[in-house]
């Protein structure tokens, strides 16, 4: 490609970036239909793979239904082999268009966590490279020695061809994130996803930042929101230890425990909605209206699950379980700074509802 | 500038971390078993199964580990133990294992005799290396409707579990209890019919 012939293409894609950004800022303004953000999601979408060159181009693309499909996972890389275009392997307008597309195809929350996730492993980064040992230096794949952490060190992922008819998928993920989103025509789906975080809590510009603060936050408040019968019920008599349902475990629901959401109150019930909303609501929000609607005509036959203390600060897991939700929270070896969670949709996974023929 | 207020400690250690998951069906039950041993562990855990201490794990090592592993498991249905049998297992590299996040996976199944319908009980106990191991159990939603799980019960580290279930006939046998109550039914509704338009005496 001649060199005015890329100018204009990355001015091009500029322009649409700056457009998806704006739209993406929005929200909070009147709501933008389904098939409006998943034009927005596919322009920019197109917006990376036209800012690519061709070898990169190849790296980010798959087939729709390829291996790659289950190919993600909490742990960093090189433990866990991942493919597509990882992010220290392109330039900063490429970068850009990334990032972009992120912000298109997610809330403002939702990719506020994001960031916030890949922030963490940019701690997780400069703190194990301080403490020597030859870990955690962002070697990436291909390097000798420990994981390679930091925001480097994530990767985007084409399953299918970005289109706002067929069905198609985004995959972006690294250590402590998995987002895959699976759009077909105007629907769309999350699950499965993984936001973890580790550390939980970290100073950023001044600020303190808690990438899963909310999550843990509502939850905590959920639970002792409850009286002591629904406390009965909500807790388990024994310790849960990790994610049953993780990375690997697709395919198969676990029988629900804990209090059923019929037996909590109007607030109560609603606090659970809200908590839900932590993950639901990463999608962006105009996928994540009928979701949450959909979580909401479940509620009858949604149960909220916990085990461990019941302070805030302590290290407890929990799970929120419905016909087309699951949520889990795993502190990691009983660290309140590492803490793994997973959303499902049983019946959706992967979009197998919504790509069905 | 980015401060983290933790200590960074990556994955798991001196855990090993055995997660299982039952589907339970009227003849038998099948086991997943996913075992991860952290770094502290991975070695002995690897020293268990590459035996011939070449490097690589073969079929054979990997099932030989994998019965070890059974012969740790016990699976009783009412009382009554059943034979627990290797169907498959998977590890992954030594260098994966020796970096504490690697997973062996065994699937395992045990037959369940014939059983009345109605509730009965099958526990699960994993007694595998019980001074380093995590464990969790879980019941699967039973992929048929002839399967119920009534209530799971488990100690306080998940080494124990039993499924209370409830086993339902099937659709021939659900179709041959209700037959007397339909035709005992129909025989009340043509009696009523017949009744009904049955020819009256003029007065």
């Amino acid at each position: 490609m001649h060199a005015r012939h890329r100018i204009a293409s990355i001015a091009a894609v500029s322009v649409l970036a700056i457009l998806a950004a704006s739209a993406g800022a929005q929200r909070g303004a009147p709501a933008h239909s389904q098939a409006d953000v998943t034009a927005r999601i596919v322009a920019a979408a197109q917006g990376v793979l036209t800012a690519l060159d061709d070898s990169r181009r190849a790296k980010v693309q798959f087939p729709f239904d390829s291996p790659q499909k289950t190919n993600w996972s909490n742990l960093p890389s090189p433990m866990f082999q991942r493919n597509g275009l990882r992010l220290a392997d392109v330039t900063a307008a490429q970068r850009g268009a990334v990032m972009t597309l992120l912000s298109v195809a997610l809330s403002r929350d939702g990719y506020r966590k994001v960031i916030d996730i890949m922030r963490g492993d940019e701690v997780l980064r400069t703190t194990q490279s301080s403490g020597g040992a030859g870990r955690g230096r962002g070697r990436g794949p291909g390097g000798t020695g420990g994981p390679a952490f930091g925001e480097n060190e994530y990767y985007l992922a084409f399953l299918g061809t970005p289109s706002t008819t067929a069905p198609w998928r985004l995959q972006f993920g690294g250590h402590h994130l998995a987002i895959n989103l699976t759009l077909a025509g105007s629907q769309a789906t999350m699950a499965p996803s993984l936001p973890a975080a580790q550390p939980a809590s970290y100073a950023f510009e001044g600020r303190t930042v808690r990438p899963l603060g909310s999550e843990n936050d509502k939850a905590f408040a959920l639970i002792n929101a409850l009286d002591a019968g629904q406390r009965g019920q909500a807790i388990l008599n024994y310790r849960v230890a990790d994610l049953v349902l993780g990375p690997g475990r697709d395919g198969r629901a676990i029988e629900p425990e804990g209090i059923r959401a019929s037996a909590l109150a109007a607030a109560q019930q609603q606090a659970l909605l809200d908590l839900v909303r932590e993950w639901a609501g990463i999608i962006n929000d105009a996928f994540a209206e009928p979701r949450m609607a959909e979580i909401k005509t479940n509620l009858p036959n949604t149960y909220f699950a916990w085990s461990g203390p019941t302070t805030n600060g302590s290290a407890a897991y929990f799970r929120v379980q419905a016909p087309t939700l699951i949520v889990e929270y795993a502190p990691q070896q009983g660290s309140v700074d590492h803490i793994h969670t997973i959303y499902r949709d049983p019946t959706n996974d992967y979009g197998a509802k919504i790509t069905a023929k | 500038m980015l401060l983290s207020a933790g200590r960074p400690s990556a994955h798991r250690v001196d855990e090993y971390l055995q997660a299982a998951r039952l589907d339970i069906y009227p003849d038998r039950v099948e086991i997943v078993l996913d075992l991860t041993p952290g770094v502290a562990v991975a070695r002995e855990v690897v020293q268990a199964l590459d035996r011939d201490l070449n490097g690589a794990i073969a079929d054979n090592e990997a099932r030989a580990f994998a019965e070890d592993v059974l012969r740790a498991i016990a699976v009783d249905v009412d009382g009554v133990r059943v034979r627990v049998a290797l169907v498959e297992s998977m590890s992954p590299t030594i260098d994966t294992l020796l970096r504490g996040d690697g997973a062996v996976r065994i699937r395992a199944a045990a037959p369940i005799p014939p059983l009345a319908e109605g509730l009965h009980h099958l526990r699960f106990r994993n007694e595998y290396r019980g001074d380093a191991g995590v464990y969790l159990a879980n019941a699967l939603m039973p992929a048929t409707d002839r399967v119920v799980v009534a209530a799971q019960h488990r100690n306080v580290d998940q080494r124990d579990l039993v499924v209370d279930y409830n086993l339902r006939g099937t659709p021939a046998t659900r179709v041959r209890r209700g037959l007397p109550v339909g035709v005992a039914c129909g025989l009340v509704l043509a009696l009523q019919v017949w009744w009904r338009r049955r020819p009256r005496e003029r007065a």
